[in-house]
């Protein structure tokens, strides 16, 4: 019954991280036989301040995306939580975006954030913004990956509020109006606190999300320019196929999912506590 | 759909306000689409020409030809559709008898089985993938279909699903089919997964729709031209070092958007309904 | 497969996957179809590059029913040769494909690489000798013959001609002049619109061909990776100037190739008025472009250098002895002048073979068509790369990251050249 499952789970997820917990410690290249190393690979991922670099630059990007996602995504319920046709149209497009492939959002938002025939640049330019090249700017291209992947995961968190938003008792929201309370009133006493669990179950489902992120960085900028889209995951990959150095992408993933654990963790704790009525 | 939000009666200038805002929220998510489409429609030297003209000068299908004639798309969607088809039901098939016996049976190890599930909900493909290839390179199986579709072969999100689902059946069902003879399986496959329709066709769905899409494992495990999925077919339009390409890739991402799209369009409650069920 | 079996598998592979297996595994029959050895032949080419060999490849497998040729794409150079390596750790290696000549020397010492001498006719073939791997390596004649040239070629600087003639500007003949003309040339609109003098892409080949111009070489005799030295920085500070203080060029964006597309990009779009660029790209940006494209070579500063690009053929070891021959027949097939010449007139790349040329000339091609003409004309300012193992990972991990580094952030050009150096020398 549960034979197959937990052989293939077992297999598949739980015993690579294992595995790459030692070959972290061996330098390979996968054409010459490998070298034991130990510590070398975590050495010198750590010299010139790149791990860090790198484990910043995603936290970053998911914490821009988390609070992308989750400001829209509520604003976004709260808008469109009426019946009719067009509302019903208005969230089905925004929640088609969740449903495309990466690649398509990807390659859409290379040629709209193009340098030379981008309309964003063209918006930008007429908005009186300088003329530059987004994506190859080290300031400004991850805030552009940031936008790319609210605008594709703010779907998801508007059909989990608006979830949350439904299991709101309409009796508690009456008699708040009843008691005089405003919209605003209404929504910040009543509504926000009982959104507390589903906000919690956005935020870290999305944080976990992003924190994967690879193939919006893989299509868009390929990690540049001049590293500032370095990104765990495609640091991993990078190292593996670009660099075949098998030790120090083994390294990169036990210290990729050490940090995704304690990521996870620590935000469900930090909300638990938070949503105690 | 009971609706919370609008309990009050609001003025006819704050519908006229949430109209607007809608209308905005609306193209800023069709806006994209629409220019994705119409670039698609366009020549190579009105591109040079005028990047950012908001309508081609004639429907131009050259790109389309250009896309079908440098990717195989019919092999790679053939190949992209059995695989995500293996995937979902492979999971399904595996996820029903082990959210059963997560559920209702109480063996030695019900625990420790059922904290392996849980645990593995949290490690994702990106964190393992360097060792699974290595292992599908040694057993010479890179660049199959078993590499795309193995390691997915147990969901352990479906397995929690079901486990949840079944918590839900009453004891007295299975009493019952036990008592007429049935065998386990039979009560799994026969009498449980007819109950579980609604969670059973949304898992299909979302399983289906994310590994069709998925590029980076696809990536990984692939070298040659066998068993390439679309997606990695339409990301290579965009490697190609020369110039502008924009018409091409853009008309190569329609091909590789409209299917889901489509499905989308037809089944949008199943998959509404599975993203909300994880909450 | 039954549940136990798959367990079985499942353990005993683990065993197989903690002790890791080298990957120089033979693989023992051809691959045959309808009676024809198929040699797999990957390729990193897109758009006309790629609609002009696979037209020959079409002419061959047409021409002969011996051997049928079946091309694969993989993206550009890098992610082709990412997954050339892969494929062969996984022993899914293809019989033929084609890398930069950077990274023959590492893989002919990994021992993946088929050595051809014994090949029927391989030491005969008249190659231009600064294309061959005999002139495009140091001491590449001592080494085994592993590579065969492919689509060869050197950067040289387009112009626009409409642009110079209205400023008044010749193609700039050395650094000073260059850097004149640039500023001459770039215009800026009042409503923010820029039209830059120069561009060129922040890459490792542009970068190697400066270094040499300025005088230095990346390997000192005796083996010591300096990276130029003084030359080495030399040109980095030039690229930072332009881009910098005189503000007449704007680094294209896009990493590795991204950013050469770019740059062409630009320039048919007339946006930039200079532009360095490879000779692969003449008839690309000739065919597309609505004013004339002026070819000219690369500017000199103590001395005029280029280095070599495009590819080489390699065929990989692994493969059975039957495929790799019939891929060598496909490859002395691509070296005959009338392929040669298809090839390199149809999309810029030099051809390879004496012949070849005296051929072109004799057709009155080179009359017709100037711009192909100036890559030829380099090749006797040609500085070959060494023969280093350790070439690749240079350029790739070390060199790559800090020339974008230094022109896109504020840093000290000798600082960066000394940690480059400290790593470089640091073994792998």
């Amino acid at each position: 019954m549960l034979g197959p499952t937990i052989a293939l789970l077992v297999g598949f997820f739980v015993v690579p991280i294992g595995v790459a917990a030692y070959e972290s410690l061996f330098s390979w290249d996968l054409l010459t036989p490998p070298r034991y190393v130990g510590g070398a690979n975590y050495a010198a991922l750590a010299a010139h301040g790149q791990l860090l670099n790198i484990a910043l630059r995603t936290l970053g990007y998911s914490v821009l995306v988390v609070a992308g996602t989750m400001t829209l995504g509520l604003a976004l319920a709260l808008l469109l939580d009426r019946p009719g046709r067009l509302y019903a149209f208005v969230r089905a497009c925004v929640f088609s975006a969740y449903v495309v492939s990466w690649v398509a959002v990807a390659l859409l938002w290379m040629w709209l954030l193009d340098g030379n025939g981008g309309i964003v640049g063209r918006l930008l330019h007429v908005l009186g913004a300088p003329p530059i090249a987004i994506l190859g700017d080290p300031r400004w291209a991850l805030p552009a990956l940031a936008v790319v992947g609210v605008w594709k995961l703010t779907g998801y968190a508007m059909i989990i509020f608006l979830a949350g938003l439904q299991a709101v008792p309409r009796s508690l929201l009456e008699a708040a109006a009843l008691d005089g309370a405003g919209a605003w009133n209404r929504f910040r006493h009543v509504t926000m606190p009982l959104l507390a669990p589903t906000a919690a179950f956005v935020a870290t489902t999305s944080l976990v999300t992003s924190f994967q992120a690879f193939d919006v960085v893989r299509i868009m900028t390929q990690g540049g320019p001049a590293r500032s889209t370095e990104l765990f995951v495609y640091a991993i990959y990078e190292q593996i196929f670009l660099d075949l150095s098998v030790g120090r992408a083994s390294a990169l993933t036990v210290v990729f999912f050490v940090m995704l654990l304690a990521v996870a963790g620590l935000q469900l704790r930090a909300w638990r506590l938070r949503g105690q009525p | 759909m009971a609706l919370a939000g609008a309990a009050v009666k609001e003025g006819r200038g704050r519908t006229a306000l949430v109209l607007a805002l809608a209308c905005l929220a609306a193209a800023a998510w069709l806006v994209p689409y629409a220019w994705m489409v119409l670039t698609s429609f366009k020549t190579l030297p009105e591109i040079v020409a005028d990047p950012t003209a908001p309508l081609p000068k004639h429907f131009d299908t050259g790109a389309y030809h250009e896309v079908f004639a440098t990717i195989p798309v019919g092999r790679y969607m053939a190949v992209t559709t059995v695989m995500a088809v293996a995937i979902a039901a492979a999971q399904i098939l595996l996820a029903l008898p082990a959210g059963y016996a997560l559920a209702k049976l109480r063996f030695v190890g019900h625990r420790f089985a059922f904290g392996i599930v849980v645990a593995c909900l949290l490690v994702p493909a990106q964190a393992t993938f360097v060792p699974v290839f290595l292992f599908f390179a040694h057993v010479r199986l890179v660049d199959t279909m078993t590499a795309l579709v193995l390691p997915f072969a147990a969901s352990a999100l479906g397995t929690f699903l079901v486990r949840q689902a079944l918590l839900g059946v009453p004891d007295e069902i299975i009493e019952a089919a036990r008592m007429d003879g049935a065998s386990e399986w039979t009560i799994v496959y026969r009498v449980l997964a007819p109950l579980l329709k609604p969670t059973l066709v949304s898992l299909f769905l979302v399983s289906f729709v994310f590994h069709y899409n998925d590029y980076f494992w696809p990536l990984v495990m692939t070298t040659g031209d066998s068993v390439r999925t679309l997606p990695l077919g339409v990301a290579l339009l965009r490697e190609q070092g020369t110039g502008v390409r924009w018409h091409i890739v853009m008309a190569g991402n329609v091909v590789l958007s409209l299917p889901v799209l489509a499905l989308f369009a037809v089944a949008q409650q199943h998959l509404v309904r599975a993203v909300r069920a994880r909450s | 497969m039954s549940r136990l079996a798959r367990r079985d598998l499942l353990r005993a592979s683990l065993a197989g996957l903690v002790v890791p297996s080298v990957a120089c595994r033979q693989r023992a029959r051809p691959e045959m179809r309808d009676g024809r050895v198929v040699v797999t032949f990957w390729y990193a080419y897109g758009d006309l590059t790629r609609k002009v060999l696979l037209d020959l490849v079409a002419q061959y497998n047409a021409s002969q029913a011996r051997v049928v040729v079946d091309a694969v794409h993989q993206g550009d150079y890098y992610e082709c040769l990412a997954k050339l390596r892969t494929a062969m750790a996984a022993g899914a290696a293809p019989t033929l494909s084609h890398v930069v000549c950077e990274v023959v020397p590492y893989l002919a010492r990994a021992g993946m690489l088929e050595p051809l001498d014994a090949y029927e006719g391989a030491r005969a073939i008249p190659f231009v000798p600064a294309l061959a791997q005999g002139g495009a390596f140091e001491g590449g004649d001592h080494e085994p013959l592993v590579a065969i040239p492919f689509n060869r070629s050197t950067p040289i600087a387009f112009a626009n001609a409409h642009a110079l003639q209205e400023a008044g500007v010749r193609p700039p003949r050395t650094w000073d002049e260059l850097e004149s003309a640039a500023r001459t040339l770039t215009r800026r609109s009042p409503s923010g619109e820029v039209r830059w003098g120069f561009e060129v892409p922040i890459s490792w080949w542009y970068w190697v061909a400066m270094v040499g111009q300025a005088g230095g070489h990346l390997v000192e005799n005796g083996g010591r990776v300096t990276l130029g030295g003084e030359a080495g920085e030399k040109a980095i500070r030039f690229w930072q100037r332009l881009v910098r203080e005189d503000q007449v060029m704007r680094p294209p964006p896009g990493r590795d190739y991204q950013a050469w597309q770019s740059s062409n990009e630009s320039f048919l779009q007339e946006r930039i008025a200079m532009m360095w660029s490879s000779t692969a790209f003449v008839r690309y940006l000739e065919n597309n472009a609505r004013f004339p494209v002026l070819a000219a070579p690369l500017p000199a500063d103590v001395r005029a250098s280029v280095p070599t690009g495009g590819t080489m053929f390699v065929l990989m070891r692994a493969a059975p002895d039957a495929e790799k021959q019939a891929a060598w027949d496909f490859v002395r097939w691509m070296c005959e002048p009338e392929q040669t010449i298809a090839w390199s007139t149809r999309t810029g790349y030099m051809p390879v073979t004496r012949p070849a040329v005296q051929r072109l000339i004799e057709r009155g091609w080179y009359a017709s068509h100037p711009n192909d003409r100036v890559a030829y004309d380099q090749l006797g300012d040609v500085a070959p790369w060494p023969w280093a193992p350790d070439l690749f990972r240079v350029e790739r991990d070390i060199v790559e990251p800090r020339l974008e580094e230094a022109v896109l952030t504020r840093r000290d050009a000798h600082e960066l050249m000394d940690e480059a150096r400290a790593e470089a020398q640091r073994p792998a």
